[in-house]
């Protein structure tokens, strides 16, 4: 399946709720085994939210090594592969469940270190 | 009901001048009354107190009260043709036009409409003043859509996000400050955190703590299962590569990322809401694309 992003979200790739449009079009075919190809020609502005909910989103339920298998992506200037590959690589070490506690006592260390 | 007459000062764009306009906001913040914002001791104000000034405006009248910009009380025509060119004197009972000219315009978004707000990045802002291929003039205004989107999704403002900029052609500086007075990052981070550790030790985060955290790549107050905090990351990177300048004002906590790299401060006064104002090189040769920077 081949997806012209220009065709279902214009020529700006910026806000969530287009990349959750995209997701919602990709996410069951990929879980599928289906190859999905997303065009970008046309496509000239990129930010974050977009491809974290595009793109980021589908490495909750499917392996970066799938991911990089199955789908292709096509025509990205190098401003969206930037913005791609740093989601891609920020959604591969997301963990919902970080030891918050452990972050906190950290900070509250280096605080303590910093006023001695 | 009394009215309350602040004195604006003159205001450039250092610390201290944030401070005195952190100081302004805390004189009206919260209350019900009629203010009066008063010139008199105005002779320069730059275009960070020009967004604030307006963002602070409509926070007092959605609170209940009134604001007055006394214009008749305004001394210096080089203000005043600023105020009128930016547009920003005609949003507040003055009768003149904006046109066209080293300001970048004034403006107020109550939503997030994209296009809008791109549209004013894209040709308003940087394509207006920076020489760039079309391809990079779009990468830049992308990047700064990152601090659109962290006051929409994150501030909880419900008076809308205001921004103001300026050239500086001898300097060659180009400025874009985007004002919001919703909950403010430190603030945030707190609610945050303490959904996980024990409130009394978070309560004990400062507002450099804070701040800290929420620019390293990847750390954000959103839920809801996807990855997301890379908006900071992103426009620091950018900052650096242009030798620009990045400063944040949330709460009690400072952010400013330069050529010298990322320091995180605490404010002695703290304001309800987040500044985020950034200062790009207008010189063509800093300017390349993110794969190019070494």
């Amino acid at each position: 399946m081949k997806l012209s992003i220009k065709e279902w979200v214009g020529p700006r790739c910026i806000i969530k709720e287009d990349g959750q449009k995209i997701y919602d079009a990709i996410h069951g075919l990929l879980k599928s085994g289906e190859t999905v190809t997303l065009d970008f020609d046309g496509v000239s502005q990129f930010a974050s939210p977009f491809f974290n909910f595009a793109i980021g989103q589908l490495l909750n339920d499917i392996s970066e090594d799938e991911l990089r298998r199955l789908l292709i992506i096509e025509n990205l200037n190098e401003s969206g592969s930037l913005v791609v590959d740093r989601v891609i690589e920020n959604a591969a070490q997301y963990h919902g469940d970080k030891d918050y506690q452990k972050i906190v006592d950290d900070i509250l260390e280096q605080q303590a270190r910093e006023s001695d | 009901m009394t009215q309350k007459i602040i004195q604006i000062p003159t205001l450039n764009d250092s610390p201290e001048d944030f401070l005195e306009l952190f100081k302004i906001s805390n004189q009206v913040n919260g209350r019900f009354e009629d203010v009066r914002f008063d010139f008199t001791n105005c002779w320069f104000l730059r275009s960070n107190a020009v967004a604030f000034l307006g963002g602070l405006a409509r926070h007092v009248e959605s609170l209940g009260g009134s604001v007055i910009f006394d214009w008749e009380t305004l001394r210096s025509n080089s203000v005043r043709a600023n105020l009128c060119q930016n547009g920003f004197a005609g949003n507040f009972g003055y009768n003149a036009k904006a046109w066209s000219g080293h300001s970048i315009p004034y403006r107020e978004e109550m939503e997030p409409d994209m296009n809008e707000i791109m549209d004013y990045l894209t040709y308003s802002w940087v394509g207006k003043w920076v020489k760039v291929t079309d391809r990079l003039r779009d990468a830049i205004s992308g990047r700064m859509w990152e601090i659109y989107s962290n006051a929409f999704e994150h501030s909880g403002t419900e008076v809308g996000v205001f921004t103001c900029g300026q050239h500086f052609r001898h300097h060659k500086d180009l400025i874009l400050t985007v004002v919001d007075f919703g909950r403010g990052i430190p603030s945030n981070v707190k609610a945050f955190l303490s959904q996980y550790v024990d409130e009394t030790r978070v309560s004990k985060l400062s507002g450099a703590d804070c701040m800290k955290w929420a620019f390293e790549r990847g750390n954000t107050t959103s839920m809801g299962g996807v990855a997301r905090g890379l908006g900071f990351d992103l426009l620091k990177e950018f900052v650096r590569v242009n030798q620009g300048k990045l400063e944040v004002y949330s709460n009690d906590g400072y952010a400013i990322i330069d050529k010298e790299g990322e320091r995180f401060d605490n404010c002695y006064i703290s304001f309800q809401g987040t500044v985020v104002h950034i200062t790009l090189r207008c010189d063509e040769k800093l300017y390349r694309f993110y794969d190019e920077a070494e």
